[in-house]
């Protein structure tokens, strides 16, 4: 089997690199020196924020496994589990955590020498293979390994996709002809190109796939040239990849609308625009920098009177998410930049007025228009009313 | 209507609710009427400054009167002062008739009813009161008697009066013959009293026969009987606003001053420094105590309260100490490893309190689970075992709030841990607030329950000493077994990857083996190092349990002056 052909084709021979880390380990056993791995440090005090890059990029940290009584064990999985993937990427498989666990299993059980490498469960394989992942500097997709396919619902009455499949064979799907079905990319990667039929507007991603499906039913496509996109809260691989390509091959303005709160802002948009700090070798493809956060903003509170709900320090849960807000003012880097201080400020008064405000809310503003949600929205957009 | 108003003596009220003071089972008769005959035995013999020799007798000697019981009989035999004939009756048959009552003293027994009830228990399921033989060093001869109570009156009446020989120059021997059921394993069991007691009186002599098991003896392990500690003045922090008026008129027409300094302990020049510091008008010190208003009082009274004075005096409680609760503990089973911890008593809740804690790993005991039961937990109030309603205890509320994880124990969140494990909590004090009449438990106020968990996580440091080792000993098995298993599947993966040759392969082996042996010998010498220094500690404890007890006084002071430093941490 080929291996497939994909837009994000790696830049690296994997490969190649791999078998660099394990022959550089065999030299130092040989000499008796401590062989070293160092895998890139994944956390928020290694990421740095340039707004010209646009996402989250990995700083110098590192995360050194030397080999020793202790560590042996992690070593032996690592190298056991990279030749599984590596014999993937030589032979085009493509397997997702759970079956990589399985087949780890399986292998180990036809060798009863490997038994001590045996896993007990599926979060042990898992970290092995973020750590080779880590250690390569790609992302789990380009070692073969595919989370299951979480891309965002879209809908578009001008929008054309032609996928370029592995087969060199080509599907075009026109959205405009699917009714009520949306188009959803997968959460792997995928060779698009992009068209429209006349002029496109926009692109509006909504937090809530439920408030983007009523939008749709109402008629919102049908009465704006646009693209709808669910995002289905914390935004998959799938989500953010397929944004990224919409904006840079449509060039059109992206919004996020969703809710008013501190874990929308940081854990939801943030992650939308410019990527997590778990994923920070992975965020020049799968982020979308160009993305505005439309709303609810607090002055929409205000202008359309919504409903907001007190947060309490006294309740545990909301009391964490006020202190999640406060410690992403002082360490996360994407909100202490001078060009993200709208957003900032609006952290600053979440924390100030202690509430929080639903995407939904706008249904209150005139109930007995349904295509008042979508008025607000549009009306937001042409009164320039984002950050 | 009028209803008629009769009056009804204390003996007609405990007769009929014996089970407020330990008789609302069988099974707690038996132990309710041992304990209280060996609190007795005991506090005689430490009052009279005798090195307690004791023997325990438990049989079945029939059908008990009421449904599903057996007529128990026990027995208690002790080398103590003897009673005088003339006190006979009204130690055993009447209720409230005490040498100790209210005198804060840290005796086991405190109001004179404990006894009384089994005398009562005796008569009610079994028609005859308690046999007594007593002896004191004046009579050439013993008296042999039978003691019942006399309900209406509240008084003892003696029966079938005899004189005997009796082969000692002064003792005590109860008989009591009683409905019951015999249990002497768990939480309520015999032994586990029996043990307890045990444990907490080192100078303690102990024979007993229980059922048709073997006969057991258990030897003295201390030859100082305990120094039973005077009554002492108060402490003005132990005391109400009321009581302290109530004091203050005991002495009549002295000054403040005066009243301040004899009337209490721990008052002198600097104290009263300190009160005048705290807003205690110095007006007020040369003033007659019986011209002094109730604001003025009030006023007296919170100065003092809020000026920091000296703890009570260490005298006013009686403690076990360090030393001899260590070697008492090995009287128990074959140990492993213990830790024992005297802290200096404090005040919590107004009374001067002390708190001891033995904690023994068993190699083999009885009555003991293993890694996977929950440890075994011996509470004591002076002295005495509690062994119901575990719960609601101060004790055990400490225990359960320690996070035992950290010293190595298994525990899952606020439990009791694991392990084959006894936990020995003593708290000591003249007053011990008890939740109820039987004294099963003592109140769990927020000041006791901090004092007790203190005086555990000290223990529990002096633990993890043990449990380190055996953690690095373990760390060393598996990390030597980690080199075997998973250095040659390294290699030989590395070589598949890379296509390598088998000499490449070969000395790669050879090199990991190296590395690997390298910290392995790390790993050795690290717990070479640990044993080291648990042998330190052994040798210590050792050499603790193998000196005399003569001067046990003495032996205290250096391990309470090593806590007090702790606790100032």
């Amino acid at each position: 089997m080929a291996a497939p052909e994909t837009l994000r084709k790696s830049s690296k021979d994997i490969p190649k690199i791999a078998n660099k880390i394990c022959d550089d380990m065999l030299k130092d056993l040989e000499h008796a020196k401590r062989p070293l791995l160092e895998a890139v440090k994944c956390s928020l005090d290694n990421s740095f924020y340039d707004p010209k890059v646009g996402y989250l990029t990995p700083g110098k940290k590192k995360v050194a496994t030397e080999l020793n009584v202790s560590s042996v064990q992690k070593m032996a999985r690592t190298v056991f589990f990279l030749d599984i993937l590596l014999n993937n990427i030589r032979t085009g498989g493509v397997n997702t955590k759970r079956e990589l666990y399985y087949m780890a299993k399986g292998l180990i059980k036809s060798d009863s020498h490997l038994k001590p490498l045996d896993f007990d469960d599926q979060p042990e394989s898992d970290a092995i293979i973020e750590f080779i992942c880590d250690m390569l500097m790609v992302y789990r997709e380009e070692m073969n390994c595919f989370a299951n396919d979480r891309g965002g619902q879209t809908y578009s009455k001008q929008l054309v996709v032609t996928e370029h499949l592995p087969d060199g064979t080509r599907a075009e799907v026109d959205l405009g002809s699917l009714g009520t079905t949306p188009f959803q990319p997968k959460n792997k990667p995928q060779v698009f190109k992009l068209k429209t039929k006349g002029k496109i507007d926009f692109c509006l991603i909504i937090e809530s796939e439920g408030t983007a499906n009523t939008l749709v039913s109402n008629g919102f496509t049908k009465r704006y040239k646009s693209i709808l996109v669910g995002a289905q809260g914390v935004p998959s691989n799938g989500v953010r990849g397929w944004v990224r390509t919409i904006q840079d091959q449509l060039k059109i303005p992206c919004f996020f609308y969703g809710d008013l709160d501190a874990y929308t802002l940081q854990n939801i948009f943030r992650t939308l625009k410019a990527g997590s700090a778990a994923s920070l070798i992975r965020n020049s493809e799968f982020s979308a920098p160009d993305v505005r956060f439309l709303g609810v903003l607090p002055e929409d509170v205000k202008k359309y009177d919504l409903h907001c709900y007190p947060v309490s320090e006294k309740n545990p849960a909301e009391a964490r998410s006020l202190k999640k807000a406060r410690d992403v003012l002082q360490n996360d880097p994407f909100f202490q930049d001078r060009r993200n201080k709208k957003l900032a400020d609006i952290l600053n008064w979440l924390l100030k007025n202690k509430v929080r405000c639903e995407q939904q809310a706008i249904f209150s503003v005139n109930p007995k228009d349904p295509t008042m949600p979508e008025k607000i929205i549009v009306e937001k957009i042409k009164r320039g009313s984002f950050v | 209507m009028t209803t008629k108003l009769t009056q009804h003596s204390t003996a007609e009220y405990f007769a009929k609710n014996l089970q407020q003071v330990g008789f609302s089972s069988p099974v707690k008769a038996v132990l309710t009427t041992l304990k209280e005959a060996v609190d007795n035995s005991l506090d005689a013999c430490e009052d009279a400054a005798i090195l307690p020799e004791l023997e325990v007798i438990i049989r079945k000697i029939g059908q008990g009167s009421a449904r599903n019981t057996e007529l128990v009989e026990v027995i208690v035999d002790d080398n103590g002062p003897g009673i005088d004939a003339d006190d006979l009756p009204s130690v055993f048959g009447e209720y409230l008739s005490s040498s100790k009552f209210g005198r804060g003293r840290c005796s086991r027994g405190q109001q004179g009813i404990g006894i009384s009830a089994a005398t009562t228990w005796a008569q009610l399921t079994n028609a005859a009161g308690v046999r007594v033989i007593s002896k004191t060093k004046n009579m050439r001869k013993a008296i042999k008697e039978q003691i019942d109570v006399d309900i209406k009156a509240n008084k003892g009446l003696v029966k079938n009066k005899e004189t005997i020989d009796w082969d000692r120059p002064h003792g005590t021997r109860v008989e009591f013959r009683i409905d019951g059921r015999v249990q002497l394993n768990g939480d309520g069991g015999l032994l586990t009293y029996l043990e307890g007691t045990t444990l907490v009186n080192p100078h303690m002599t102990l024979k007993y026969k229980l059922l048709d098991n073997d006969p057991v003896e258990v030897i003295r392990v201390s030859n100082a009987v305990p120094e039973v500690p005077p009554p002492t003045l108060p402490h003005p922090h132990t005391m109400k606003l009321g009581e302290f008026m109530t004091h203050a008129h005991l002495y009549g027409k002295v000054t403040l001053d005066n009243f301040l300094r004899k009337g209490f302990s721990r008052v002198a020049d600097e104290a009263i420094k300190g009160f005048v510091k705290n807003g205690l008008p110095k007006s007020f010190l040369s003033k007659p105590v019986t011209g002094l208003s109730e604001a003025d009082y009030k006023t007296a009274f919170q100065a003092i309260q809020a000026s920091e004075l000296q703890n009570p005096s260490t005298r006013s409680v009686m403690i076990v100490g360090e030393e001899a609760l260590s070697k008492s503990i090995q009287r128990l089973g074959e140990i492993d490893f213990f830790s024992v911890v005297t802290r200096k008593p404090r005040i919590c809740d107004y009374k001067p309190v002390a708190v001891e804690v033995a904690i023994a790993r068993f190699v083999k005991k009885v009555n003991l689970g293993d890694e996977t039961d929950p440890i075994q937990l011996l509470r004591f109030a002076n002295r005495v075992p509690l062994q119901f309603d575990k719960a609601a205890c101060a004790i055990t509320q400490a225990v359960e709030s320690v996070n035992w994880r950290a010293y190595g124990l298994q525990q899952s969140k606020s439990n009791l841990p694991l392990g084959p494990y006894v936990f020995a909590i003593s708290v000591v004090s003249p007053f011990i607030k008890f939740k109820n009449a039987s004294k099963e438990t003592i109140d769990a106020s927020d000041e006791l329950v901090e004092e007790i968990r203190r005086a555990l996580m000290q223990a529990g440091q002096k633990l993890s000493r043990h449990i380190k080792r055996e953690v690095r000993a373990a760390d060393l098995e598996r990390k030597l077994q980690h080199i075997e298993k998973f250095g040659p599947i390294l290699v030989e993966a590395l070589g598949k990857i890379v296509n390598a040759p088998k000499a490449r392969i070969k000395r790669a082996e050879e090199g990991l083996a190296k590395l690997l042996g390298r910290d392995g010998r790390e790993a050795e010498k690290e717990l070479a190092e640990a044993e080291t220094q648990l042998e330190k500690v052994k040798a210590k404890q050792e050499a603790v349990v193998r000196e005399g007890a003569s001067g046990s006084t003495d032996e205290t002071k250096e391990p309470l002056k090593a806590n007090q430093s702790e606790t100032k941490e």
